[in-house]
Order: structure tokens, then C-alpha cells, then sequence
């Protein structure tokens, strides 16, 4: 078309400026606590949507694949680590992860990740979001792609959580604050803020929120605008949910068998992590990242470093595994392992390794996925992948997929800008958008 | 036609013309197109671009005529007497503002009476139409002025970022002159309090955040924060200042405005999109991939802006000699490698190193950590490198073009550029892009200041101003008249204001309505008066500084200069572990908070417990994740505009039963606290004094009952004296947190 239509220019302009200002209505008005519309009908891909839940657990600091999922006993990059036979033949894990070796027959493993980046911000990007970081857009992360494609799980309680890290990462990205992760930082002490703080008993809570209503009502009355009748629904539900139930579900102190479990589980943030993440699970809640550093282990890798970590990691996920077993969650809950990178199968001169995004290791079970079996492989050495490559897009999009999520769902952001949950590239045929990443299909059988 | 009649309406009612010198003299009048008239000249009537001038005629009729329709010589005549104060210009900008409302209202009226026989909407939607416009015509009507209570919190909001603090309040509202709002204006845009209201503005825009580049590098950006505020407080002109920023060259502690270009290094075709979407209201990031679908920019075009600047880099070599670090300590082992590519300064940080590692303090390192980040920064040089590194994407695909083929450097709108006629390329892109030929600058700069003083910019998003602007925006003769203003103005952001602040339509009260998607869609919301804002994070944060502290802008961050000496620093003289230790300690402890002139804080300065209160603009930038500041949505200054005012449950909470609501407004270390509870009460009421700090007004006789029982509620006056006075401050701190919890406080009416 090169004759310029200015009537067909305005239309269009017109189309781009209402679906912004549509985005912006729906970021003052959506919150963590309202519901957000009931969780349309989507799709059910093949083998695919058993995970109702999903708990992420993500490894900072790039965790070494040789010493974990992946060992190389006996070559030269193995180093100290010795195998563990899993009971499934030619499959072995590290032996820091004994619990997981005897659970293998629930276990999936990728032992092909590649990705580009070398950095951890970069890498962790990534992982999260399947999309390179820019300068002009953040991408939102799983669990707010998931609320946003397949609607508000829970009335009251948040869609996503994120436990650990500091609140930090690309959270809802474009999608807005509205669908952000709940953080929580010590998973001892749950949700910032939720208990009356000390010195203010619910008498004098009383008087000051009657203070405050009195205080309030002129200007209440005067300006009836949706932004302030907002903010006033954000109190009523907020002090609802003060005196309700539903936030019990962050009280992990609350837990039966509180002491027993911290055992099982780990007495660390890994570890009651996990078991705050289950309790979230049990509670309602769709998505749980537990974040947990410490595995940039560039130096001194056997002087504790990948004992402490690695058994961290071991003990929380056979706990969490054999708990949701138990309570009949475990096939409707889908736990992931992930991290920015593996290490260097060179062992430096300080007896440490560094960064290799080349090839490293995933871990999945539960939430439908077939256990007892790992996909793609790396060569002898831990070096290169050999076989079946997986890339940041695939693994989100075995992630969405397992959670009934339809990959090729596009999303505009605020900018008009189309993206989709696993990346996008153009289909040279129909010229449409469509995913980049594709779900590891042996898993679903 | 309606808007005609309601215009001269206007005229007549609103407007006397000033009496002239040059009057009572019949002369030949030329307009622009040449047609010739003799009158008397009687007085020019408005101000700026629309002002006109009365003339009368030889038969005693007086006319009025645009002074931009008369021809040059006339033009000059009459400037003399065409008044330039900001009372003038802002009457000028009421008069659009009142036109465009009353048309507005004849426009929906007549709608209203046509409806009945639209032959496109059915029943329903015409039922539904008749209560948008009679909603939208209620808006039409201009809201009542506000009272100095109401004028001064928002004056103060808008111009100091903050709440006026107890004794600021009541200075105002003690004041009897007659002009005291504007004198309150002009004091305002003079304080320190207006630099840091402008730079977190900025800080959003541009997206200042510590360590600068994507990649997070140890770079301190203390330069360009100190920059950016100096062009506010010294009211550098924005086309300047812009300038300035795309042509920067060297090091950010050197040349403070290379921060701009550093931000987006290594994603420069990012930082086109960047550019045009923050100085020039233009989205144009989708054609990086492929043509615009709704605007008239094809990818090639994207290109060829990029190579405007294909030539800069951000990680550039500065020239030789520039640092004293840099010789090769045992020269001849690299001299091939000397002449083509510099030593960053490696072998600085592998001597130094080398003297840690013989005192036992490198750990298992090969070199120094601290050393290498320091050095790591000096990879951010700006300069021209002379070679072209855009081309078309490996993946073009349209006929106008080739894979890889590079371009000559083209703007796609406005003045053609010859690229030949300057210094460099980017010079070039930075004249056009910066002149007030330039069809979207100056639009863009005045329609986000208006947004920033009244809520809505006069066309949204402002991030996507329409090529074709005629008809898309809300007043196109305000719009015109406000690019004209600011060009008037040299682009003087705070005479800018000046003006703005002083018009009637900013201070009347705010609309208490919330206008419609469709009005801010299509452009008929026409400011009856400011919309109601809820405080942006920085705002709201700035004012809970001023309730505990008397002297909100004496703390401040002031980094620069030291950084600047320490990175010339000649690091060849520290010889000992123990200087070299002492280095680093220097490094760690640059950009520290200060208290005037660079004098060092004292303990407890600034801080109430364990939270620090100073403004958020002397603060780490972002905050971290869970900071009351990041919880109300200030920016994690990744995207442009990144800050939000959206409520949440996280914010409700922390305003119920956070720490800086429950101990650090309550604390007696803070001023108002301590004032209230045991300053001598010379100034009155203490209820009056606290309503006045938290809200800006006087209560009301139900109002000062119910705090009155609140502020001695916890009151055992059997007690000791010492417990007393604690009750007594967990009193005052149950009114401040009843008040700080209403919507009245967050919101700026």
C-alpha cells in the first residue's frame, strides 16, 4: 500500500491508543487481592495442563551440572564427585543428591540446557522470561504469564509468589504491577506487614481507623473518582483479609508438625522455602518461585561449598515430593528446577568452576510429567550438548505446557508490541506469530 | 459557528486591552499576505503567539486582529507593548482554555439535541450516549477556584515535590498580599526542593539508576544525577540540555551528560527508540523489525536515524595520556600490541593486586576485585569512532533495501539534514532533533510538563504523539500556543511553569470527576480544572520526610566531585597494602549523604531508628524491591516511565502496620512528634498543628473533637513524667497515622 490514507491512518492510530488506555484502566483497577475475572477455558494440549500448581525452584548463581544432575565420575572434568546409581540404567546423579536418586522414578531430568549469555543478570533473564534483555521493554516472568492467559486462580489470595530473591527479577514485566509476585522474603515471617505491629492492640487499631474514616469522609464524598474508590476498596479488602483465614496460608509457624518438617525439609531458606510452598499449594495459590543463591561456586567447589548446596536442594525436594504425594498433590503439581547456567567442566586453578552456559542440567517432576528418564544429553566431558538441544524457550515452554497454557497465545503489550509466552519468531508460511519454544514432548507421554 | 461566538464571548468578558504609548495614530497596517488597512492603533489584547490588536478604523469601529497575521514591520511595532509577564501569558492560556470549554458545551449540547434522530445507534446506545454527554457537559463547566489551603498543598506537591512542612504552611496562610500565590511560585521554583522534584521526574524518564549500564557496572552515577539536577535548578534550556546529552564525549566523572548515552550501551538501536519516545513523543520501536503499522515510518527509515548515531560509541578509548595509569610497567613485553589497542589500566590492577597478594590480603584471587569493578568502569569512554556499525538487519525483507546494506544517515520527518554541514553525524541528528522547526520537540517537552501539572497531557499517551496532530489533540490552539510559549521562553522549563502555575485553570480545584476512556481517547477532556492525582511514590515518600523533619533538603547526596578526583587519581604512587586498602575504602564510601558544602553527617542526622529519612532523590536509585518507595511504585527505572500509581493490597498493609507509619512517625526523634508533644505550644492548637502538617488544613469542629480524645486516649496521668510523655507521643502518633492513612493525604486535590 503505498497510496497514504490518512482516514486509515487515524483508525489505526485510534485502535493502538484504545488498547493502551484499555491497559491502563485494568492496571488501576486490577490488584493482587481482587479477583480477577474467572479463569477462561483454554486449550488442553496433548498430554499437556495436569500442572494446576507450580513450584519453581530457582538456583542463582549458575549451578554446576557435572556435581548435581549430570556427574562425569571418572573423567577428567568429573572431579571429586562420585555417581549415584537412580535404579533406572545408565542413569546416574550426583552423590550429593541421594534423595533424589531413590525418587528417581518420579524425576525428569534435561541434561541438554544451552543458552547464550555468560552473565548471571543476563542468564537469569533469560531463564525467566525466554526473551533477551532490552532496553525497551521488561518481560513479564511464568507465574503473571500465567494468571494473565488462563485467569485468577484464587479469589483472595494471589496468583503468584515469589520467595526469596528480594522481590527482584523481571516479575509481570509489561503486564503490569497489578500481576506482580507477592515477595516474600523469610519464609518464617510470610507476608510484610500483615500483623498489627507492636504497641497498637485492636483497641487502639479501632479508634484510629474510626479517626481515620472521620478524617476522611469530606473529601470521600467530594471526589468519587474511580482511583480513590480504588484505593478505598484496597482498604476494606485488605483489612478483610487481616482478619480472615486466607493469610494463614503464609504462616508457615502454623504448620502441624512445625519441627519435624524443618528437619525433613532443611533448616534454611531452600528449605522452608519449599515447605512454605507447599503450604501455599495446598492454601490455592497457582505459582511459587523459591529463589536461593550460592552457586557461583568459582572457588574451593569440594570445601563444602556444593555439600551444603546441593544437599540443600537434595532434602527439600524429596521432602516437598513425598508431602504432596501424600497429600495427592504431586500430579497436579508441577516442581522445576532452574538456574542461569552450568560451570566450567575445567576445574580452575582455584578448585573452583566458572560460568558455561554451553550445557547444563534442568530438573522436573510431578504436575503430569513422565518421571524416571533424562532428556538430551551432553558429551563425555560436560562440555557441549550431544543431543536434543533445550533452550530457555523450550523449557518455559514445557513449563506452560504441563500448566494447560496454549503457546501460541499472543499478547500485546502496552506499546502494541506482540510476545508470547515461550518467544515468538514469524511463521515464514502464514506470516503469523508463533512460539519459538517447544515443549520437551517425551515428558507428557 | 458556535465556537466563533463563544471565542468573542470570551474575549469581551475575560480580557481588557493594555493601553499602549503607540496609541491614537492612524497608520498604514500590512498582513502577511499583503493586504493593507489604515486604523489607529488602540492596545494589544492577550499576550504570546495569539495576541491581537485593537485597531480602529477610520469610521470609529475597533476590530481586533492576530498580531501573527500582521506582516514583519508591523510585528515589530507593536511588541513593545505586547505584555510578556507570566499574569499575562497565563490570562492568555485561560482564554484558550474557557473557548475550548464553551464550544465544547455547544458541541455536546447540539449532540444532545440531534441524538434522538442519529440514524447509527440503536435504542440502547443511545441511551447510553445521552449519559456520556450529559456527564462529559458537566465537565464542561470550570471548577471553582481553590482555596489557598488547597492551592498551597498542591503548589507546593507539584513545584517541591512534598507536603509544605508546619511552618512553610503557615507562613502562606498567614500571608495578607494580595499576590502572594504568585509570589509563592516564583519561591518555589528558586529552592533546592524544585532540583530534586525535577530530577526524580528526570530520574523516570530517563531511567537513572545506579551503576548505569544494563550489564550493572560498577560505575557511579553520581556525575549525571548532579547534572541533571543542575540544569534544573539553573533552569538550563531543555533543547540544550538534550543536546548535550546526544553529543557528550568522554568519560561520565568528566562529562557528566555521556550518562545519557551510557545507559543504553551496547543496545543502541534500543536507545533510538529511547530517544524519540522521550524527547520526541514518538513511538518508533516496532520498526526496528518491520514497517509501522499505524505510523507513517517504515523500517528503512529506522535505519537510517540509526546511523545518525552508528558512529558513536559508549565503550570507547579515550585518547593516549588520558589517564596517568596507563603505562605498561615492563615496557617492551606488549610494545606490538601498544600502538593499535590501549591498556585499560590492567596493569594497574595486576600490580596492585600483586602487592595485596604479597601481604596475604588477596585471598584466592587472581587479582583484585574492588581494583578490577574501578577499572572496569573506564570501559564507558563516548566518543566517534569514525566507522559506520548500522546496517539493515540480516533479515530485511522489503524491496527498498538490502541485508546489511548500510545507509546514509536521514531523518524521516521535519527539516532534511545534511550531514556534511557538521561536526558529526551526531551533531546533526541532535540540531534537528533539537530545533524548534522540529515538529514534535517542543510538543512533546509541553505536553509532558502540562501532564505533569495537570494530571492528563493534552494528547495521550504522551509517548505516542499522532504525525498528524491537527484534530487528535484535546486544544490544538492551546497545544500551539504552549510550543510557542515554551520557544518564547528559550525552553526555560521553570519560566515554563511560571506561567502554567499562575493560569486560573491550574488553580481552580480538581475535577471530581473521573473523566471517561472515550474522553481521554478521542480528546474532550478540556481542564475544567487539574485532574484528581494520586502522589507518585517519591511524592508521597518526600512528604512523610517533611513530617519528621523541619529541613527536608538539607541532606543531600553529593558525590561528583570526589569521584572525579578519585578516578584522576595516579594510582602508580600507592606502593603499600595498606594505601592501597585505603583506596578501596575510598572508593566504597564515594557519593555519601552530606549536609551542605560536602560537611560529613553526624550520627543520627537523617535517620529515625533504622529507617532513613531524606528525600528520595539522595537515595539509592532504585530502592530495593521491598522499600515503601518501590512498594507505591517508584520505578525500577528499567523502562522508560516506569513508575505507576496503581494501588495494592502490599501498600495498604504497609500504611496500616508498617514501620514508617507505626515507629518513624510516631518516634519522638521526629520533628513533628516532638513539636506537637513537647514543644512550647506558642503556635496554637496542637490538633490545628498536626492537621496542618499532614493535610494542609484546619479541622473541623468534629474533626478536632475526635482527635483531641485520640491525642490523650493512651494518657495515664497517674504515671511517671517519663512514661507520660511517651503516652503522649504514641498520641500524636495516632492522629498522624489516622491522617496519613486517608485518601485525602494521598491524593493531591
Amino acid at each position: 500500500m503505498n497510496v497514504f490514507d490518512k482516514n486509515q491512518l487515524n483508525q489505526l492510530d485510534e485502535v493502538s491508543r484504545r488498547t493502551f488506555v484499555g491497559r491502563a484502566a485494568q492496571t488501576a483497577l486490577g490488584v493482587s487481592i481482587l479477583p480477577m475475572g474467572a479463569a477462561s477455558s483454554k486449550v488442553l494440549a496433548a498430554g499437556g495442563g495436569k500442572a494446576e500448581h507450580c513450584i519453581f525452584f530457582y538456583m542463582g548463581g549458575g549451578m554446576t551440572h557435572i556435581d548435581t544432575f549430570d556427574p562425569k565420575p571418572g573423567t577428567e572434568t568429573g572431579g571429586q564427585t562420585k555417581g549415584l546409581a537412580t535404579g533406572v540404567p545408565g542413569i546416574e546423579v550426583s552423590e550429593f543428591m541421594p534423595g533424589i536418586a531413590k525418587r528417581f522414578k518420579d524425576v525428569a531430568l534435561v541434561r541438554s540446557m544451552t543458552q547464550k549469555t555468560g552473565s548471571h543478570g543476563g542468564g537469569s533473564y533469560w531463564m525467566h522470561t525466554s526473551y533477551a534483555p532490552i532496553a525497551t521493554i521488561v518481560h513479564p516472568t511464568m507465574g503473571p504469564w500465567a494468571q494473565k492467559l488462563l485467569g485468577k486462580k484464587h479469589e483472595t489470595l494471589p496468583d503468584s509468589v515469589q520467595i526469596g530473591g528480594g522481590g527482584g527479577g523481571p516479575g509481570a514485566g509489561f503486564l503490569g504491577p497489578a500481576l506482580a509476585p507477592l515477595p516474600i522474603g523469610d519464609p518464617d515471617l510470610g507476608v510484610q506487614n500483615a500483623d498489627l505491629p507492636e504497641g497498637v492492640d485492636e483497641d487502639v487499631f479501632e479508634s484510629r481507623l474510626k479517626g481515620m474514616n472521620l478524617f476522611d469522609s469530606a473529601f470521600r464524598k467530594k471526589f468519587q473518582t474511580d482511583e480513590v474508590g480504588a484505593y478505598s476498596q484496597f482498604y476494606d479488602e485488605t483489612l478483610r483479609l487481616m482478619t480472615s483465614s486466607d493469610l494463614e496460608a503464609f504462616k508457615l509457624k502454623l504448620e502441624p508438625n512445625y519441627d519435624e518438617k524443618v528437619k525433613r525439609y532443611g533448616d534454611g531458606k531452600l528449605g522452608k522455602g519449599a515447605m512454605l510452598a507447599k503450604r501455599l499449594v495446598s492454601a490455592g495459590i497457582r505459582f511459587i518461585e523459591v529463589k536461593s543463591g550460592g552457586w557461583d561456586m568459582h572457588q574451593n567447589l569440594w570445601g563444602g561449598s556444593i555439600q551444603t548446596r546441593a544437599g540443600a536442594l537434595d532434602k527439600a525436594l524429596s521432602a516437598l515430593i513425598d508431602d504432596l504425594k501424600a497429600d495427592g498433590l504431586f500430579e497436579k503439581t508441577l516442581i522445576v528446577v532452574g538456574t542461569e547456567f552450568g560451570r566450567t567442566p575445567k576445574i580452575n586453578a582455584n578448585g573452583g568452576r566458572d560460568h558455561h552456559p554451553r550445557v547444563f542440567s534442568t530438573f522436573f517432576a510431578g504436575g503430569g510429567i513422565q518421571g524416571g528418564q533424562a532428556y538430551g544429553k551432553s558429551d563425555r566431558l560436560g562440555m557441549a550438548v550431544e543431543e536434543d538441544p533445550v533452550d530457555p524457550r523450550d523449557f518455559n515452554a514445557t513449563i506452560a505446557h504441563a500448566m494447560g497454557i496454549d503457546l501460541n497465545q499472543v499478547v500485546y503489550a502496552p506499546s502494541g508490541r506482540p510476545f508470547l509466552v515461550a518467544g515468538h519468531k514469524r511463521d515464514r508460511e502464514t506470516d503469523r506469530i508463533i512460539t519459538e519454544g517447544k515443549p520437551i514432548m517425551p515428558f507428557f507421554s | 459557528m458556535d465556537r466563533y461566538r463563544s471565542l468573542l464571548f470570551v474575549v469581551c468578558s475575560l480580557v481588557v486591552a493594555t493601553t499602549s504609548s503607540l496609541r491614537a495614530e492612524m497608520r498604514e497596517w500590512t498582513s502577511s499576505d499583503g493586504r493593507k488597512l489604515q486604523a489607529e492603533f488602540v492596545g494589544a489584547v492577550g499576550a504570546g503567539s495569539t495576541a491581537r490588536v485593537k485597531l480602529r478604523l477610520a469610521n470609529g469601529n475597533e476590530i481586533l486582529y492576530p498580531v501573527a497575521k500582521l506582516g514583519e514591520a508591523d510585528r515589530v511595532f507593536v511588541k513593545s507593548s505586547l505584555p510578556t509577564d507570566p499574569a499575562a501569558l497565563a490570562a492568555e492560556i485561560d482564554r484558550l482554555v474557557m473557548a475550548k470549554l464553551k464550544s465544547s458545551y455547544y458541541e455536546l449540547k447540539q449532540e444532545l439535541a440531534e441524538l434522538p434522530e442519529n440514524k447509527y445507534l440503536d435504542h440502547a446506545q443511545k441511551l447510553k450516549r445521552k449519559e456520556e454527554i450529559e456527564r462529559e457537559m458537566v465537565m464542561c463547566a470550570p471548577n471553582p477556584l481553590t482555596t489557598d489551603e488547597q492551592f498551597m498543598r498542591r503548589i507546593y506537591l507539584d513545584i517541591a515535590g512534598r507536603i509544605p512542612t508546619y511552618d512553610e504552611a503557615s507562613r502562606f496562610l498567614a500571608s495578607r498580599q494580595r499576590d502572594k500565590r504568585a509570589r509563592l511560585i516564583d519561591e518555589l521554583l528558586d529552592t533546592e526542593a524544585f532540583a530534586m522534584r525535577m530530577f526524580n521526574y528526570y530520574s523516570d524518564l530517563l531511567r537513572v539508576r545506579e551503576g548505569l549500564t544494563m550489564g550493572g557496572s560498577d560505575m557511579k552515577v553520581d556525575p549525571y544525577i548532579e547534572w541533571l539536577k543542575q540544569c534544573a535548578r539553573d533552569d538550563k534550556p531543555f533543547d540544550r540540555m538534550v543536546s548535550e546529552m546526544l553529543t557528550a564525549e568522554g568519560y561520565i566523572w568528566d562529562n557528566p551528560a555521556a550518562g545519557y548515552l551510557i545507559t543504553d550501551s551496547g543496545m543502541e538501536l534500543c536507545n533510538l527508540s529511547n530517544t524519540f519516545t522521550v524527547f520526541l513523543g514518538t513511538e518508533i520501536t516496532c520498526a526496528q523489525c518491520h514497517d509501522h503499522p499505524f505510523e507513517q515510518v517504515k523500517q528503512i527509515d529506522f535505519y537510517r536515524m540509526a546511523t545518525f548515531m552508528g558512529t558513536t560509541s559508549s565503550r570507547g578509548k579515550p585518547p593516549v595520556m588520558m589517564m596517568a595509569s596507563t603505562d605498561e610497567p615492563e615496557g617492551g613485553k606488549k610494545s606490538k600490541r601498544k600502538g593499535k589497542k590501549k591498556d585499560s589500566g590492567k596493569s594497574e590492577v595486576k600490580r596492585m593486586s600483586e602487592i595485596l597478594d604479597a601481604a596475604g590480603m588477596l585471598g584466592n584471587r587472581d587479582t583484585d576485585r574492588t581494583l578490577g569493578d574501578i577499572n572496569g568502569t573506564r570501559n564507558y569512554y563516548v566518543n566517534d569512532r569514525g566507522k559506520q556499525t548500522v546496517s539493515l538487519p540480516h533479515d530485511y525483507k522489503y524491496d527498498n533495501g538490502e541485508p546489511h546494506q548500510q545507509l546514509r544517515p536521514a531523518v524521516y520527518f521535519g527539516d532534511p539534514v545534511n550531514v556534511e554541514r557538521h561536526a558529526s553525524p551526531r551533531e546533526a541528528y541532535a540540531q534537528w532533533m533539537t530545533a524548534k522547526t522540529n515538529p514534535r520537540f517542543t510538543i512533546n517537552l509541553v505536553n509532558r510538563l502540562w501532564k505533569m501539572a495537570f494530571g492528563y497531557g493534552q494528547i495521550e499517551p504522551v509517548d505516542n504523539i499522532p504525525g498528524h496532530l491537527d484534530g487528535q489533540a484535546q486544544n490544538y490552539e492551546l497545544l500551539k500556543f504552549l510550543e510557542s510559549l515554551m520557544q518564547d521562553k528559550n525552553f526555560q522549563i521553570k519560566e515554563f511553569f511560571r506561567v502554567v502555575y499562575n493560569t486560573q485553570t491550574y488553580q481552580r480545584e480538581a475535577e471530581t470527576l473521573t473523566p471517561s476512556l472515550t474522553q481521554v481517547d478521542n480528546g474532550t477532556y478540556h481542564f475544567p480544572g487539574p485532574i484528581l492525582r494520586r502522589m507518585t511514590a517519591e511524592q508521597l515518600w518526600d512528604s512523610l520526610v517533611a513530617l519528621t523533619t523541619d529541613r527536608p533538603e538539607e541532606i543531600r547526596r553529593e558525590g561528583a566531585a570526589d569521584y572525579q578526583e578519585f578516578m584522576h587519581f595516579d594510582t602508580s604512587e600507592l606502593t603499600t597494602a595498606k594505601q592501597i586498602v585505603a583506596y578501596k575504602e575510598r572508593w566504597r564510601s564515594l557519593g555519601s549523604l552530606t549536609k551542605g558544602e560536602g560537611m560529613k553527617l553526624e550520627k543520627g542526622d537523617g535517620r529515625i531508628g533504622k529507617a532513613t529519612m531524606v528525600r528520595a532523590s539522595e537515595m539509592s536509585l532504585p530502592q530495593k524491591p521491598g522499600h515503601f518507595l518501590r512498594m507505591f511504585g517508584q520505578s525500577d527505572k528499567n523502562l522508560i516511565e516506569g513508575q505507576y500509581d496503581a494501588g495494592s493490597s502490599p501498600q495498604v498493609m504497609a500504611l496500616l502496620n508498617g514501620s514508617i507509619t507505626n515507629q518513624v512517625l510516631s518516634s519522638p526523634d521526629g520533628y513533628l512528634v516532638n513539636e506537637v508533644a513537647f514543644g512550647e505550644d506558642r503556635k496554637g492548637d496542637k490538633v490545628d498543628k498536626i492537621f496542618l502538617s499532614v493535610l494542609g488544613r484546619t479541622p473541623s469542629a468534629a474533626e478536632s473533637q475526635m482527635a483531641a480524645s485520640m491525642l490523650n486516649a493512651r494518657l495515664d496521668r497517674d504515671a511517671k513524667e517519663k512514661v507520660q510523655r511517651t503516652q503522649l507521643a504514641a498520641g500524636v502518633g495516632d492522629v498522624i497515622w489516622a491522617l496519613v492513612n486517608t485518601r485525602e493525604f494521598m491524593f493531591i486535590q
